[in-house]
């Protein structure tokens, strides 16, 4: 496995979307490659930050609700078109 | 210097994340939050003649919108003076003291990691403003909705091999961006 394979392979693995053989593939790689090995230990750090940060996302709806307020408002209020 | 311009059109997909969670640690209350932010939006709208470019959008929106949830905390405190609870206590030495004085601290030993956390979840907003448009989406869609690889692929029209190298390369700036405060 080269270092753009195994890079990909890290990214399936944090969603749980690796198998077990490009796991087992992964390790056997990082022993001897050091830079995949740096990449490995940020992806896994950025991962555990997204998890920590516990992040929450408007849904479609939600964000199709205001924008259509914003039309509005923004129809009705002379003088308030984009500068 | 005046550089940042201000177009309301594009505030919702670039900045309602940022201010929804912004909001939501705040208020504790997805409906509450979703009113404040419309308001937030409003109120932008009303001046945005006042907008003098010094700031960006986002920290210009977000001026408003602390004063839209301090606002709301007023609204519920002037309230909460009209409507006075007492209890009655068992021992006279407590007898007349206020309820609220014997409500639980929310403010708990964890109060300090909630903020870190809420200032690490704000970083990494800013740091996906710094992706391409399409990039951010499939990644927020990917890693913070947990939308499974198939759909994704079928909504954006793209190949599963595609979308691992836009998430590859996001995560490869998200790592970068967040490197030197949060590794």
């Amino acid at each position: 496995m080269d270092c753009s394979n195994t890079a990909q392979c890290c990214d399936k693995a944090q969603y749980d979307e690796a198998s077990l053989f490009e796991k087992v593939q992964i390790h056997i790689h990082l022993l001897f490659c050091k830079p995949c090995k740096k990449y490995t230990d940020n992806n896994n750090k950025l991962t555990e930050l997204v998890r920590k940060a516990n992040l929450k996302s408007c849904s479609e709806a939600e964000k199709k609700a205001w924008k259509e307020e914003i039309t509005k408002e923004n129809l009705h209020t002379p003088g308030h078109s984009k500068k | 210097m005046a550089t940042n311009q201000i177009d309301p059109t594009k505030w919702v997909d670039k900045y309602s994340d940022y201010l929804f969670n912004y909001t939501i640690v705040r208020v504790n209350d997805r409906d509450l939050a979703n009113d404040i932010i419309s308001e937030t939006f409003l109120a932008g709208l009303k001046s945005m003649k006042n907008f003098k470019g010094e700031a960006t959008e986002r920290t210009w929106l977000i001026s408003i919108l602390k004063r839209k949830i301090i606002d709301y905390y007023r609204r519920i405190n002037s309230n909460k003076g009209k409507a006075e609870v007492r209890i009655n206590y068992s021992d006279e030495e407590n007898d007349g003291d206020w309820l609220e004085e014997q409500a639980p601290d929310r403010f708990e030993l964890n109060a300090e990691n909630q903020m870190e956390n809420e200032e690490l979840g704000l970083a990494i907003l800013e740091c996906m403003e710094k992706l391409p448009e399409k990039q951010a989406k499939i990644f927020k869609m990917k890693t913070i909705e947990g939308i499974d690889t198939e759909t994704i692929c079928n909504e954006f029209n793209i190949t599963p091999s595609n979308l691992w190298v836009i998430i590859h390369r996001a995560r490869v700036t998200l790592a970068e961006c967040l490197e030197k405060n949060w590794f």
